[in-house]
């Protein structure tokens, strides 16, 4: 067997993340120009986007060689089976699997903690988020095996989505409709897309077109839903991010937010004077791999 | 090792182990796979675990914290005016660049009968997710509530779902989730969180969190107005 298909079509995913990584570079050269920010930032932010890009680049050719074709074939065969209920269970259980290895995902649960203070958990957003996703493309493969029309998921689902929000906490709201953006990664959308459609295909009475569309609205629309449930639960607690708490690593916000009221421009200097070092500090540790990288 | 890199690891292995072992698993025992296929799958099981750790450590260690560092200059040094272009040009920018607009755009031109051309309806989200992005920064610093953002522009949403043509409703449902590509996310969450750390102020967490949530109804709004003027 050659090895011929790890390369396949690398080029056009290499160009892809190119251009998308483009206009993000220029404008915070921009920004790191304009604010006059240390030299040091510059090469920091070039190797941050080397490893990003090449990291990405891997990622979406692993997706493409790797997981396409399983998931293409999974649905054929289980759309092929009498009993294609099957679709269902399967279609939560890789939903589910698949939200935990979405890059971004990962990015926005250590966000959350962070600026939460703590308070609201990563793993809690996390866990949550795969329940959604897989909740919502078992809902999506019900609607392909059984032919039950788009409006009728995606309507009541944004109608109960805005009754949430004026129960929900404000934080969570706001988390969860970052979260239905951040779900519909390439590893959810590409991997379980293809798994509807090699279904659909095989189901009489289903264009795979048109049944392929819509699933990626289900599960942007899944963590809005569930992040605001998790809201409406979640225990009531300080919002706010409790001063002089325990210090993470590379918290900078609670350090901008103590010297905070009545800051003169010459405050927020020194503060960035501590993130510098705290950058450099970073960057010298991220060395060794960014080294392995280039070589 | 340092620590950092030794925490991404683990988060990697944790990652991606669930989704290979099951996939392992139903292709022994339910799809009983070809030889190949499950070789193949190993092999882009491997890329994607490579990927993941490079991806991570690169947003990790540098461009999260100058993303947050950016955030708090732009709030502290800009001018609102500049402020509100810089975003706008930010959420044009990254649209037009996003692989999955593209995608989206030959969807559209394919169910439109060729009625929507690719770059018109690029153009149209591009403009969509710029105007939001704009309203999210405006948000932030007039300190309106979310809620009365979102619930606009959902309820504009639905009423326009009615008037757009049905092959449109279900793209344009999808146009929300394809704007905001991995690369993309980092750096808006960064943003948010340097520019909300400067302000200080009530609920940082709602404050810091929703640009994305925003940035996703432009594209839906955008798609819906191509449909029901061009469909």
């Amino acid at each position: 067997m050659s090895l011929n298909f790890i390369l396949e079509g690398f080029a056009h995913i290499l160009l892809e993340v190119l251009m998308a990584v483009l206009p993000i570079m220029f404008l915070f050269l921009f920004f790191i120009i304009y604010f006059k920010l240390p030299k040091e930032m510059l090469l920091n932010l070039f190797k941050g986007i080397i490893l990003a890009f090449a990291g990405l680049v891997l990622f979406l050719q692993g997706v493409n060689i790797g997981f396409i074709p399983v998931a293409g074939e999974m649905g054929s065969v289980l759309g092929a089976m009498p009993n294609r209920w099957i679709l269902i269970p399967i279609g939560f259980i890789l939903g589910f699997v698949a939200t935990l290895a979405e890059p971004a995902v990962r990015i926005l649960c250590s966000q959350v903690e962070k600026s939460s203070s703590g308070y609201i958990k990563g793993f809690i957003v996390m866990y949550t988020l795969c329940l959604a996703v897989g909740l919502f493309i078992a809902l999506g493969m019900t609607r392909i095996v059984y032919g039950i029309p788009f409006y009728y998921l995606i309507i009541p689902g944004y109608l109960l989505a805005i009754i949430l929000m004026f129960l929900s906490k404000p934080s969570f709201t706001a988390i969860a409709f970052d979260s239905g953006g951040v779900a519909t990664g390439p590893m959810t959308v590409t991997f379980i897309m293809a798994m509807a459609i090699g279904a659909a295909d095989v189901i009489e009475g289903r264009d795979s077109v048109a049944d392929g569309f819509g699933l990626i609205a289900l599960v942007a629309l899944a963590p809005i839903i569930m992040i605001m449930l998790l809201g409406f639960f979640y225990p009531d607690g300080d919002e706010e991010p409790i001063k002089d708490s325990v210090k993470s690593d590379t918290d900078l916000q609670e350090d901008n937010n103590e010297d905070e009221e009545e800051l003169a421009p010459g405050a927020i200097l020194q503060d960035n004077n501590y993130i510098d070092d705290d950058i450099l500090e970073n960057h010298n540790e991220g060395e060794v791999d960014s080294d392995e990288n280039q070589s | 090792m340092p620590e950092n890199i030794k925490e991404i690891i683990q988060e990697v292995l944790q990652a991606i182990c669930p989704i290979v072992v099951i996939i392992i698993l139903l292709q022994l025992i339910v799809t009983k796979s070809p030889a190949s296929l499950f070789w193949q799958f190993i092999a882009g099981a491997i890329l994607v675990t490579a990927g993941l750790f490079l991806f991570l450590t690169g947003v990790r260690i540098s461009l999260l914290p100058i993303g947050e560092m950016v955030g708090s200059e732009m709030v502290g040094k800009g001018s609102l005016y500049f402020l509100l272009v810089a975003a706008f040009i930010f959420g044009f920018a990254i649209t037009v660049a996003e692989p999955d607009v593209r995608v989206l755009a030959h969807q559209v031109d394919f169910a439109s009968g060729g009625a929507i051309g690719t770059n018109l309806l690029i153009i149209a989200v591009a403009i969509g997710v710029g105007f939001f992005v704009s309203l999210a920064i405006l948000r932030i610093l007039m300190g309106i509530p979310i809620k009365y953002l979102l619930a606009g522009g959902y309820i504009l949403v639905m009423l326009l779902s009615f008037k757009t043509p049905d092959a449109f409703v279900a793209i344009s449902f999808d146009a929300g989730g394809v704007t905001t590509g991995p690369m993309a996310v980092p750096f808006i969450l960064a943003l948010g969180v340097g520019a909300t750390s400067v302000l200080g102020g009530k609920s940082e967490v709602s404050e810091t969190f929703g640009l994305i949530g925003l940035a996703s109804i432009g594209p839906v709004i955008g798609v819906m107005l191509l449909g029901v003027f061009y469909g």
